[in-house]
């Protein structure tokens, strides 16, 4: 038995020993990596396909971007507004409700096919029918299995007429439409590779409309096509010479699947890499000192907050709300635990976002927070638990808040799980504290103001299980001017209303903000243009070139 | 003519080694010091007991000793390097590593006190009922205890773990459970080697029921194996609870246990090696001293060297 302890912990000690002895001896071996490819160390153990209809996953979203054309795309230097990809011009109609894109002319897919409105429909039709993970995204414009060939439909060769059910506001439509979802595939070559499917009562359609071989084929016209992906080992994409934009600097991005910080970084010193995407804090700090590395940040669009459950009593007095917003150390943990990779940001819009507010009116106060919790008749504090994943940097930041709250009498328990455990609990609504992060899932501000201020059926059986809902937080007049918002049409007026809600959550809200993440990468010294988007799926390699 | 013959006056340590002991406590005193003196011959094994003394020490008195709080620390002093002020340096979220260390002391002890508490006396039952019963009874508990040994003992304290929830009284019965079948399997064994000796036949011809010949004239016997079984196991069971807290099933932050003091310092292992090496060096400490005591005291109890 004792042996048996032993014998793992050698086993450790040696598999690492040897590891260290293999990364000392890299740079012999491998000295750097050639001009014209790029070789990035990311954690890449998310992708589970490479089918823009179906991903949804962080990494994939980077890929996807990357390989596929969009109609629209994010503006990279305003984010709150978007420019064509393939459509040249767009219009609204007066109504609200029809939306036509004219597209740019002569453009070809990497296989050399002509990019027409009809791939654009079937794009969306597919993505709609197959009905996976960012459907939604779609669907919530009314769009169904049934009426998406009317809705989604090509007027002509250039032309893709989009109807939605509402009179939304134009700026909701079009960043939708920038999310992987909508990125257009060759309808021609995914054709050729769909399979039949015997229809039943969950799917009924009698192709897959190729979902099995986009798993990891490509049939996109992006800057770069997809060459391979192999799970948890190496996504690799190659330049694409029929690309309708400018042409790719680098022939070749290699992403390598490395999940360890101190790994990535080592490999960095070393040469093995020209980028590591995923370094810890000590790390980053290690890699910016050195003379041959350098360093760049962008913020992303995810918060990272702690909920406090409304069915739990003590915690929904709004004197103890407002207290627990007092008891967060936000300038410390800003300057520690999430120092490079992350920023304090206490309003749950992301900065880069349509009305983000950025205001943190909010600092650490024991003395105000005490005077609250007596205000509710607390004044010896209370007991209470915190569900917390045990991943960074969630967990450095409960154990602080554990800290924190400790000075001001509040007794907090840390109840540690892995993701599935914590999020069950959390979706079931039985935690009383949870402590974790929001990312968009599309870049519009409805996106988060959906989750953190509407609730439409506060009962247990509710089916629409916001964050709101799942922390109780029953607030129908917020819920009504989430609704507003989104039929807005002035842009201007619709970021003011975003500006409300992101006061009331600040002032009365169930939701303790506490940093948006911040992403990094270490670069080689030769890396030249490596810029990082302000989302996952902004981060375009096309532009970077190496000495 | 009387002869007088002159006797010395009888010295304590000669009163303790006579061969004809007047009473059963100076029988049972000269044997305990023979085994002392046993004990006592070997150098390593005084180290053994020394650092365990210190660790009592250190637990008792972890108050007194320690400089700052265990708990609660300033990030903004966040792995500060050894200094004066801290000397194993702070750890992320500010906190002294010492202070940590010390406090540690009394959860390394309480899980190995209330295992051995636990699973010896079931082990030594089980084993003596087992060995000394025989057929279907025999068969039963040793195929129980086949069961407990076919797993590896840290993955099967994994799952009990996940099943009754992480914390650091569930891993302490975790590692019971999963540390009794080998003290079960030594006292079957020892049982089996004198249950058909003559004293024992002797026993029962004056009446004694089973349960009392178990309890009464077994059991004592099992003792010396099963204390020198324990103590090296000590080490093991430190291990497996350092696993535990190091894979976040163990002792729940705050708490400074030393396996989740090594998960959260392995971060920052490259730059800031001190944050993980504190607690590593003083698992290895501890688990040594367990080890050298453990040999020292099977040198010292082994019965076929006892008793010349």
């Amino acid at each position: 038995m004792k042996m048996n302890g032993l014998n793992g912990r050698l086993r450790i000690l040696s598999a690492s020993a040897a590891m260290s002895l293999l990364l000392m001896a890299a740079p012999q071996a491998l000295a750097e990596t050639p001009k014209d490819t790029l070789v990035e160390a990311f954690a890449i153990d998310d992708i589970i396909t490479m089918d823009p209809g179906e991903a949804f996953e962080l990494s994939t979203a980077e890929m996807t971007s990357n390989t596929y054309s969009l109609l629209v795309r994010l503006d990279p230097n305003d984010t709150t507004k978007v420019v064509g990809d393939l459509a040249e011009s767009w219009n609204v109609s007066d109504d609200g409700l029809t939306y036509t894109f004219k597209l740019k002319p002569d453009m070809k897919f990497a296989s050399g096919n002509p990019i027409t409105a009809e791939d654009v429909a079937y794009s969306f039709e597919r993505a709609v029918k197959l009905d996976k993970s960012p459907a939604f995204i779609l669907t919530q414009f009314g769009l169904n299995g049934d009426n998406v060939t009317e809705k989604a439909k090509a007027a002509d060769a250039s032309t893709f007429v989009f109807t939605v059910d509402q009179p939304y506001a134009p700026s909701f439509v079009l960043n939708c439409l920038t999310a992987t979802v909508a990125s257009v595939v060759d309808k021609q070559l995914v054709l050729e590779h769909a399979k039949p499917m015997t229809p039943n009562a969950e799917y009924k359609y009698d192709t897959d409309f190729g979902n099995d071989w986009l798993k990891t084929g490509y049939a996109g016209s992006g800057a770069f096509k997809l060459r391979e992906w192999r799970a948890n080992e190496v996504v690799v994409l190659e330049r694409n010479d029929n690309f309708y934009g400018e042409p790719a600097k680098l022939a070749r991005v290699i992403y390598r699947h490395m999940k360890e910080s101190s790994g990535q970084r080592l490999a960095l010193e070393a040469g093995d890499i020209d980028v590591a995407r995923n370094l810890d804090p000590g790390d980053l700090e290690a890699v910016a000192k050195n003379a041959d590395l350098a360093t760049t940040s962008a913020a992303k669009g995810t918060v990272y907050y702690i909920s406090l459950n409304q069915k739990n009593a003590t915690l929904a007095k709004p004197e103890v709300r407002e207290a627990l917003k007092y008891l967060v150390d936000y300038d410390a943990i800003g300057a520690t635990l999430i120092k490079g990779i992350g920023e304090i940001h206490q309003s749950f819009l992301p900065k880069g976002v349509l009305g983000a507010l950025d205001e943190n009116p909010y600092t650490f106060d024991v003395a105000k927070a005490k005077e609250l919790l007596a205000k509710a008749g607390l004044a010896d504090g209370f007991t209470v638990t915190i569900d917390v994943r045990n991943t960074q940097p969630v967990s450095g930041i409960a154990e602080s808040f554990q800290q924190t709250v400790g000075q001001a009498g509040v007794k907090l328990e840390i109840i540690p799980g892995d993701g599935k455990q914590t999020l069950t609990k959390y979706r079931a609504r039985n935690h009383d504290m949870y402590i974790g992060q929001w990312g968009m899932d599309y870049f519009d501000p409805n996106s988060n103001a959906e989750t953190f201020t509407a609730n439409p059926d506060n009962s247990d059986e509710g089916k629409n299980k916001t964050l709101a809902w799942r922390n109780a937080w029953d607030v129908p007049e917020l819920t009504e001017k989430t609704k507003a918002a989104l039929l807005e049409k002035d842009s201007e007026k619709r970021a003011g209303m975003y500006k409300e809600l992101q006061q009331a959550v600040l002032k009365d809200g169930p939701f303790i903000i506490i940093h948006q993440q911040t992403e990094v990468a270490g670069l080689r010294g030769n890396v030249k243009d490596f810029k990082l988007g302000p989302s996952f799926d902004t981060n375009y390699v096309s532009t970077i070139s190496k000495e | 003519m009387s002869e007088t013959t002159y006797t010395p006056p009888l010295t304590r340590r000669d009163w303790l080694l006579s061969d004809r002991p007047a009473s059963r406590t100076q029988a049972r005193l000269g044997r305990a010091y023979v085994i002392w003196r046993r004990f006592s011959e070997n150098r390593l094994a005084l180290v053994g007991l020394l650092i365990l003394m210190a660790l009592l020490f250190v637990a008792a008195f972890a108050d007194v000793l320690a400089p700052y709080s265990p708990i609660q620390g300033d990030l903004r002093n966040g792995l500060l390097p050894p200094s004066a002020a801290n000397w194993f340096g702070t750890d992320e979220q500010g906190r002294d590593i010492l202070s940590r260390l010390i406090y540690g002391s009394r959860l390394t002890l309480l899980v190995v006190g209330l295992v051995a508490i636990i699973a010896a006396p079931v082990g030594l039952l089980v084993g003596t009922v087992s060995g000394y019963a025989g057929g279907w009874v025999d068969a039963i508990l040793m195929r129980i205890t086949d069961i407990f040994l076919a797993f590896p003992k840290l993955v099967l304290a994994l799952a009990l773990v996940a099943a009754l929830g992480p914390g650091i009284e569930n891993a302490i019965l975790a590692i019971a459970v999963t540390s009794w079948p080998p003290y079960a399997r030594i006292a079957r064994a020892e049982t089996m080697t004198f249950r058909n000796s003559d004293y024992i036949a002797a026993v029962k011809l004056m009446g004694a029921s089973p349960f009392r010949i178990v309890l009464r004239h077994i059991m004592p016997l099992c003792m010396s194996s099963l204390i020198v079984r324990v103590t090296l196991d000590m080490a093991g069971i430190i291990l497996t609870a350092a696993g535990l807290g190091f894979l976040g099933l163990g002792a729940q932050p705050p708490l400074p246990e030393w396996g989740a003091m090594i998960a959260s310092g392995r971060r920052f292992i490259l730059d800031q090696w001190w944050v993980a090496a504190a607690p590593g060096a003083a698992i290895l400490i501890v688990s040594l001293g367990f080890n050298l005591l453990g040999d020292g005291l099977r040198d010292a109890l082994d019965p076929k060297e006892a008793g010349q």
